[in-house]
């Protein structure tokens, strides 16, 4: 079959990131292509240029043997390429037959056709198997139903390439058989599909090829069919260095114990305990909603505490809010650093002294700028954050350098604990291993770390320890000796299996 | 470290978007000079132009502290006539009150600040948006005003404090010597005090700021106390300088105020602004207000006119921030 889109040459880059460089590749009609690449390697910019919501810098785009000279978001959908995104851009408290015409009511007149409307959606979903309640808003339904109805609503304007990216994460086996199923009655229709999967068994599962993304630059295109390549070599392209250089762990000495969480109880968790000693990496890993995040919440001061005890340095304390949590020494760095960490207009030496202007840069009430510039430019150096000055917006630096500034913010004010929430999400490789020395160096320093993170490789290189986290309740506690990624994994899954048993 | 040294300047100095309207100030000042043959530069004109403009500048302060925490407030205008009134009634030689100068003027300003803490609560405790919060509060307040007023004027105010509004020191009225050192507290409190940084840092990212151990409730009700501080200060002057309560005073100063501090360079998404800006900002309307009106134009075509001022401000200090990213 022939070539339905090639990508020649892209370029494209934002302040401070070079984003793609130089990509080409190109998918036949009917072909299903992974793409694979660790957190910014490109994959999601290269998307978006393909669908039209970025702009590219330089290079040319063909589909269907023409060149396409402009392309943005309408023009693209008109073609017939379509995406479903992670996060689903639908009307949310419209229904779910509304979001299936959105911009095209079936209507006579200008007065909406409601009949046709629901038997029409009715129509679809029943073709693909696939049932819910149309008349419900899609805010009511399950995020595994609102990405279904999503991509029913795809397949019903007759695409002619369907990006999926992360299509899976959030979907039961049943639903993602059906998933499956359609992406391979896509193929015999000709649909070119682009499927996008941190989980790499899934790509060899349902890919009939796999281009790979590092840094902005494409390693390599393999054909999955004659099943040459291995899992294992597909990460080392992925990653491009062997795995033990990327997590350098320095032994440190343990000290005494920092913090002791006893019977912990709050929002989506309970009976939660675990220590944490000085110089100490305790992982905490769990499936996403697991209540990792909550637990760090709620020991920062954010969430309440229902019931149970947190010791620091073996005192009893009490946490109500983020000022209790940092006046006891406790830094959380929270899972999205652009909503809740950065103050994205403000400059660098703010945004690594917000937490400092409430208590020792100020002298009565009046902020002392000298010590402020010389401690944020310290932190600046020590970090070795790239930024053109400590006056500059952080909105025009890079995720990585961000991310930097905000472990700065919590190390300029010497804490004893500090709590990372996903702290290498969407971070250029580079900059993550640089993140995991930091994280050594501070452990050097006698301070504590929790590390919470899902991608395990990480937590198993880096940690001395890793609790888990399942279902809202501590499944297990691993020693580094210990480490094997089935062990994790089973107790990551220990308590849902459980919940499920007691329901059959 | 040469480099941080050479940004050091532009902190201190006024940036380029201040710098612009300071320009922009200036060549209207020149314009209307010109246009007018010398009237408007007269020192009547100007005198008179300082007084209505520290009232309306006072209230542009209140905006900013508000609007730097990325809210509003819609009932300045009504806080302004309720602190006059208050007074007028408290004072007046023709009710029975009769209250002195001090504990009027102390009541009226408590008040004020009252509904400024009670916006305060709203929005953050009621969990009501700015705009709709302080809708309702200036609703309300308007309506008090008419209740306790019994929608007359006022008058038979103190000749003594009247006489504030009218007299001058070093040939500036008072009113806007009282302006001037309101907004240099302001300047210095939003640059230099732990409390101005952090509303910056709420409206720049709520939840940032939370997560930095900044306490939420008690910046909502600092911020909004402020305004309403202020307000009960600008209802005073104008209060003095009409001598007396007037049930319709302040009305339509909001918009006055929100068009101030955001030609003034605030941004209404919160975390920017300067007093500085807002002093600007209420110089360049009300010049725009009183030179016009000196060269004939129609009041009405005025109104058009600044309308359109506003937006076009408003487009350009867009267009150069993004042309900055």
């Amino acid at each position: 079959m022939g070539e339905l889109l090639k990508v020649e040459a892209i370029c494209k880059s934002f302040p401070g990131v070079k984003a793609l460089e130089d990509v080409s590749m190109s998918i036949d009609f009917g072909e299903v292509r992974g793409l694979v690449g660790e957190n910014g390697a490109g994959k999601s910019t290269l998307i978006k240029i393909i669908t039209g919501a970025y702009e590219k810098d330089s290079g040319r785009i063909f589909f269907m043997g023409r060149e396409i000279k402009k392309i943005d978001p309408l023009s693209a959908r008109k073609m017939g390429i379509f995406a479903v995104y992670q996060d689903i851009m639908i009307a949310p408290d419209l229904s779910v037959a509304e979001n299936f015409f959105l911009g095209e009511y079936a209507s006579r007149f200008g007065i909406v056709n409601w009949n046709r409307m629901r038997s029409e959606t009715m129509r679809i979903l029943n073709e693909l198997g696939f049932s819910v309640d149309i008349n419900k808003s899609i805010r009511e339904l399950s995020l595994a139903e609102k990405e279904m109805v999503t991509i029913a609503k795809i397949l019903s304007f007759n695409p002619r390439l369907v990006v999926f990216d992360e299509p899976t994460a959030v979907l039961t086996d049943y639903e993602k058989s059906i998933l499956f199923k359609m992406i391979k009655d896509l193929k015999k229709m000709g649909v070119g599909i682009i499927y996008i999967s941190h989980n790499l068994e899934e790509i060899f599962e349902i890919c009939d090829s796999v281009t790979i993304l590092r840094d902005g630059k494409v390693v390599g295109t393999y054909n999955l069919k004659d099943r040459k390549l291995t899992i294992d070599e597909l990460i080392s392209y992925m990653v491009g260095r062997k795995i033990e250089e990327m997590y350098v762990k320095t032994k440190s000495d343990l000290g005494p114990e920092v913090l002791r969480v006893e019977k912990l109880c709050g929002v989506k968790f309970k009976d939660v305990s675990f220590s944490l000693r000085a110089g100490e990496i305790l992982g905490m890993y769990g499936l996403v909603g697991a209540g990792r995040t909550e637990i760090a919440r709620a020991i920062f001061g954010l969430d309440p505490i229902f019931s149970g005890e947190i010791y620091v340095h073996g005192k009893k304390v009490r946490i109500r809010s983020p000022e209790d949590a940092i006046r006891i020494g406790i830094g959380y760095l929270p899972e999205d650093r652009r909503t809740q960490g950065l103050f994205l207009v403000q400059d660098v030496e703010f945004n690594i002294n917000s937490v400092n202007y409430q208590d020792f840069l100020t002298k009565l009430v009046f902020i002392d700028y000298k010590k402020s510039r010389e401690l944020a430019t310290e932190m600046v150096k020590k970090f070795s954050i790239k930024t053109p000055s400590v006056l500059t917006p952080v909105a025009k630096l890079s995720g990585g350098n961000q991310q930097k500034i905000l472990i700065a913010r919590w190390m300029s004010r010497n804490v004893d604990i500090l709590i990372l929430d996903e702290p290498t999400n969407g971070i250029d490789v580079g900059v993550k291993a640089e993140i995991y020395k930091l994280m050594n160096e501070i452990t050097k320093l006698g301070k504590g770390v929790i590390f919470i993170s899902s991608y395990l490789p990480e937590l198993m290189g880096i940690c001395d320890r890793i609790v888990v986290v399942s279902n809202g309740a501590i499944s297990g506690e691993v020693s580094r000796e210990e480490f094997s990624e089935e062990k994790i994994l089973a107790l990551a899954l220990k308590n849902y299996n459980k919940v499920r048993r007691e329901e059959k | 470290m040469k480099y941080l040294q050479k940004e050091k300047k532009k902190v201190f100095f006024f940036p380029f978007r201040e710098r612009n309207l300071v320009l922009i100030f200036v060549a209207l000042l020149i314009f209307f000079t010109i246009t007018t043959k010398g009237t408007f530069l007269s020192f009547g004109n100007i005198t008179n132009l300082l007084r209505q403009t520290s009232i309306n500048g006072v209230v542009a302060l209140a905006m900013l502290f508000v609007i730097i925490t990325g809210g509003i407030d819609l009932s300045v205008g009504s806080t302004v006539g309720l602190s006059g009134m208050i007074f007028a009634i408290l004072t007046s030689e023709r009710l029975n009150y009769q209250l002195q100068v001090i504990p009027a003027v102390s009541v009226a300003i408590a008040i004020s600040t009252l509904l400024g803490i009670t916006n305060g609560f709203v929005i953050y405790d009621l969990k009501i948006p700015p705009f709709i919060a302080t809708l309702g509060v200036m609703t309300f307040t308007r309506g008090l005003i008419m209740y306790i007023s019994s929608g007359r004027m006022i008058t038979g105010i103190p000749r003594k404090f009247v006489n504030i509004a009218s007299e001058t020191f070093l040939d500036i009225p008072h009113l806007a010597w009282l302006w001037l050192v309101i907004a240099i507290l302001s300047s210095l409190f939003l640059k230099y005090t732990k409390f101005g940084r952090n509303l910056y840092a709420i409206g720049s990212n709520r939840e940032a700021a939370r997560l930095s151990g900044i306490n939420l409730r008690f910046h909502y009700f600092l911020a909004y106390g402020l305004s309403g501080f202020l307000c009960g200060v600008a209802g005073l002057m104008l209060a003095a300088r009409l001598s007396a309560g007037v049930p319709t005073a302040g009305q339509g100063y909001e918009l006055d105020a929100i068009a101030s501090v955001v030609i003034g360079g605030a941004s209404l998404n919160g975390g920017s602004g300067t007093a500085f800006g807002a002093v600007i900002g209420a110089l360049l309307i009300q010049t725009l207000r009183n030179g016009g009106n000196l060269m004939g134009i129609d009041p009405f075509v005025m109104q058009m006119m600044i309308g359109l001022i506003i937006l076009v401000a408003v487009f350009f200090d867009q267009y150069f921030k993004a042309r900055e990213r």
